[in-house]
């Protein structure tokens, strides 16, 4: 117990509850710094409550309840951590609650379902989860919002129950259980009518599955306001396929001239555009030093942060760039230290396949438990090209490569080359030896391609782990069941013992 | 076309060409693909309604919509496609890793969804065949109807569909060309039309199962060679005497809609459980997918066909509230059309596009339109399925206390 990392058994701090049963001490620094950020989460909490409006969505909306866990969903992802790696965190989670209160007080503050102001519900565009926000960059007198991101995308990251209420009612109204529990959950919210109503349109795009295509079809009905749909090509690599992708953004733009009455304003798209370059050259960067022996910015430090900034966020809130430069600085000062992130790197992982949202800390517990170092996974392994700042012309291209590599969606759709091929790719590349192969049993996509990576993986010479989850249905594959798959390959196949014993098995099926 | 000046009491006599089109549906590489290939002409296979038949139709060449038929177990598809996705697909992998398609010339894969586009894959990684011009692509599809998707799919014909068939092949794919394949496409349209027209009849003389063979039999094989005996077969249907035991056998009239079906046997159990198929609109089926392609002179002929196929299609992989409401309406229009009792609405197990629209269909068509309702997930080969039988005799029950209690319809 101290400051060395590994120095004590994480494992008992799980004692069958919600929460652990103690702080992590990481020597006295550490623990400081982790209890005033602690601290700091649940100011933005209070300051968030002061809000009349806030406080009235709080009350009305079932799902708000899962935001009392974002103590513990920072806690969690911050497990074992030290030094700069617990800084990083820190200032991406942290900024990840921020930025979500604001979210949803832009939701609330609209809302008619609690009185909210009507004035600003018509200025809001609401997207779709898994959608790029970037058109939006346009338009700077509207505000973009991804209503179902507070509910269903966060509700199952904060605990690992928060949606299963949503789920029972699409599967009580009808949809089979097999489907992907994300657009299930968003549909059953819709269904009980327990989304704020706010926004004088909404953009959906078919991302990132046909399951999420068709459940926005459903949720509409609820919602009495025009709609456009961006047909985003599955096939989007192929060059047939660049035009028609560009033409519907031409398409999505003037439906929200249309509705809203406002024009689109090429100096504030190619500002945020700028912002969003110099984000993408700093994530570069980041990817650089984790191919190195001493890589800093992965595992947990990389993935969530990554959706929020790639695509909520869009290059046009400056203080995510701000706040990457300062953990850029922090990763550079770390790399020269050369400093480890865990006590033994006896493996180098590439995370493949779409992570388990009730599980989003499992990368923590692999580097904890086995010193399996994940190092970048298949979510933010998005697009980094850097695009226009001053072509008209191609600033339609540039979106509608950035709608089709969206970051669920840009492996999952777009053929073997991007799904299985480039994976090897990686594996060269940020030499790993171990492939974490997230296995979403719901995921239509994915899974077709089962068979071919076991083939070219053993060709290759890859261990592919294999960990089958139910992105937001922990009552399928549980945490537990997911620790089990890796923990059965590590002793049977590779008979290794792990880092930490205590982390083996652990008692979290009551946890948040 | 009317009946009613016929005897009563009188058995309906089997199709005298049934057995010969039920034979046509045991291979996909049957006996009609055999002789149109000795005749020289390339065999091009695909999977989905998304890609408009004609232009593969060309002289010198014709479609073939693939399926597994008496395909056995699947476990090899399940490994590669694990036990969670769409049997169809998984029956096309296992066929495939059989040699089933080896015969093929081409395949136009068409990514109309994940599973399908997977089912791709793995069946080129795997090798289809290596007949000396094969080539297999995997092409993109609209999910709009709009005129951007009319434009889109024109590009993928031209560019991934008549390219290859011109270089590999030298097939004409002229306007002309098109317009010839175009005018076939319609007369096999035209006769599979006039036999569903006795569909509507109060005692019908052709039965769903019949019905759909026929149907099936015009995706799975070249188009031409069917022509003669669908002819025949409307002549005889124009004559043939229904089946005095209709009202016993048939409690219900029923239209069939979801997703592919290429199981004649799934209708004929329903048929036999009581219900007798008058109408579907399914993949592989009648509505749309046989809707005559009319031309006109002013707009070049590839324009019309997409523009035709990207307007009318029916898939539930098609956005915007404007389309989703229009498939209600199209379904609850044939239902009034054919004098349908209540729907079927059939999902194959684990299709997402289906697995929803069945859903939502299941509420939205009963409590806004006022049909009756059943709702059914299925695997690819569910022939003989006691539990498919007994939701339709359920089914029917149901549909006939609402009669005797003066409900809906």
């Amino acid at each position: 117990m101290g400051k060395k990392m590994n120095s004590e058994p994480l494992g008992t701090l799980y004692n069958g509850g919600v929460t652990k049963k103690r702080r992590e001490w990481r020597g006295v620094k550490d623990t400081w710094y982790d209890y005033t950020r602690w601290l700091g989460n649940w100011g933005t909490m209070a300051k968030f409550m002061l809000n009349v409006q806030n406080l009235k969505g709080f009350f009305r909306y079932r799902w708000m309840s899962n935001f009392l866990s974002v103590p513990d969903f920072v806690d969690r992802h911050t497990e074992g951590l030290r030094g700069p790696q617990l800084r990083i965190a820190h200032k991406e989670f942290d900024f990840i609650v921020a930025h979500a209160t604001g979210t949803i007080a832009n939701l609330f503050k609209g809302d008619a379902n609690i009185g909210g102001d009507p004035e600003w519900s018509k200025k809001v565009v609401i997207f779709d989860e898994n959608m790029m926000t970037h058109v939006i960059n346009g338009f700077p007198n509207l505000t973009a919002v991804t209503r179902e991101i507070p509910p269903i995308y966060m509700g199952s990251v904060m605990r690992q129950d928060g949606i299963l209420h949503y789920l029972d009612v699409a599967e009580e109204y009808g949809v089979p259980s097999d489907v992907c529990p994300m657009p299930a959950g968003e549909l059953g919210l819709a269904i009980e009518d327990d989304y704020p109503q706010v926004g004088c349109c909404i953009i959906h795009c078919n991302t990132t599955c046909d399951g999420s295509l068709m459940g926005n079809g459903i949720e509409d009905r609820r919602f009495d306001v025009p709609t456009f749909e961006v047909a985003v090509p599955i096939r989007y690599t192929d060059d047939e396929t660049k035009d028609y992708a560009a033409q519907e953004i031409r398409n999505c733009i003037k439906f929200i001239e249309d509705v809203t009455g406002e024009k689109f304003d090429w100096d504030a798209y190619f500002k945020a555009m700028h912002t969003f370059n110099e984000e993408t050259k700093l994530f570069l960067e980041w990817l650089d030093v984790s191919k190195t022996d001493y890589p800093q910015v992965v595992g947990n430090n990389v993935a969530l942060y990554r959706d929020a900034y790639y695509q909520v966020a869009g290059g046009r809130d400056p203080g995510f760039l701000k706040n990457e430069q300062e953990i850029t600085e922090i990763m550079h000062k770390a790399y020269e230290a050369k400093t480890p992130i865990v006590s033994e790197v006896r493996h180098r992982a590439i995370l493949w396949g779409v992570q388990a949202q009730y599980y989003s800390a499992f990368p923590a517990w692999l580097q904890n438990c086995w010193g399996i170092q994940p190092l970048i996974d298949m979510l933010s392994l998005t697009s980094t090209e850097i695009y226009s700042e001053d072509d008209k012309e191609q600033a339609m291209y540039d979106l509608a490569d950035l709608y089709a590599k969206e970051n669920m969606r840009n492996r999952s759709e777009g053929g073997y080359q991007v799904g299985v091929e480039d994976l090897w790719r990686f594996c060269e590349e940020f030499r790993a030896d171990i492939v974490i192969m997230y296995e979403h049993i719901a995921c239509k996509a994915m899974t077709g391609y089962h068979g071919l990576f076991e083939e070219e993986g053993r060709k290759h010479g890859v261990h592919i782990i294999w960990v089958p989850h139910d992105l937001m249905d922990p009552r399928t594959v549980s945490r537990e069941e997911m620790r089990q798959s890796v923990n059965q390959y590590m002793h049977t196949i590779l008979h290794e013992e792990p880092l930490d014993a205590s982390l083996e098995s652990i008692n979290d099926g009551e946890a948040w | 076309m009317v009946n009613s000046k016929r005897k009563k009491g009188v058995r309906m006599k089997d199709l005298k060409h049934l057995e010969y089109f039920e034979n046509l549906l045991q291979e996909t590489n049957n006996d009609l693909v055999r002789e149109a290939q000795g005749e020289g002409r390339k065999a091009i296979g695909y999977t989905c309604y998304q890609i408009p038949e004609p232009v593969m139709n060309l002289p010198g060449c014709f479609s073939l919509r693939l399926s597994a038929p008496r395909v056995g177990g699947i476990e090899m598809g399940t490994y590669y496609m694990t036990s969670m996705t769409c049997e169809y697909c998984r029956a096309l992998v296992e066929r495939n890793l059989e040699g089933g398609y080896r015969f093929l010339d081409g395949i136009i894969a068409a990514a109309s969804c994940s599973q399908l586009a997977d089912a791709h894959e793995n069946m080129e990684q795997h090798g289809i065949t290596d007949k000396e011009g094969f080539f297999i692509e995997h092409v993109d599809t609209p999910m709009k109807s709009d005129e951007n998707a009319v434009n889109h799919i024109k590009t993928i014909c031209e560019k991934r569909i008549f390219k290859p068939l011109k270089e590999n092949y030298g097939i004409d794919t002229s306007d002309a060309a098109l317009r010839k394949a175009v005018e076939e496409h319609n007369e096999v349209c035209r006769l599979i039309n006039a036999i569903g027209e006795y569909r509507k009849l109060g005692n019908p003389p052709i039965t769903g199962y019949e019905f759909a063979v026929l149907t099936l039999a015009t995706y799975t094989c070249p188009k031409d060679k069917l022509v003669k005996k669908l002819k025949e077969t409307l002549k005889e249907i124009k004559t043939r005497e229904p089946d005095e035991n209709y009202k016993k056998k048939y409690r219900a009239r029923v239209l069939v809609a979801g997703s592919e079906m290429d199981d004649p046997e799934y209708i004929k159990c329903i048929e036999e459980a009581g219900a007798l198929v008058i109408c579907d609109r399914y993949c592989f089926g009648q509505n749309p997918g046989r809707n005559e392609i009319i031309l006109n002179d002013d707009e070049d002929v590839l324009t019309q066909v997409c523009r035709q196929n990207v307007m009318e299609n029916q898939c539930p992989r098609y956005m915007g509230q404007q389309k989703i409401k229009s498939r209600k309406d199209y379904v609850d229009k044939l239902a009034k059309e054919y004098k349908a009792d209540g729907l079927i609405y059939q999902q194959m197990k684990f299709c997402n596009f289906w697995g929803y629209e069945r859903a939502a269909c299941s509420h939205i068509m009963r409590d806004e339109y006022g049909w009756p309702v059943l709702s059914l997930d299925r695997p690819y080969v569910a022939a003989n399925s006691g539990q498919l039988r007994t939701r339709v005799q359920a089914f029917v029950e149901s549909i006939e206390i609402k009669k005797i209690q003066g409900g809906a319809r």
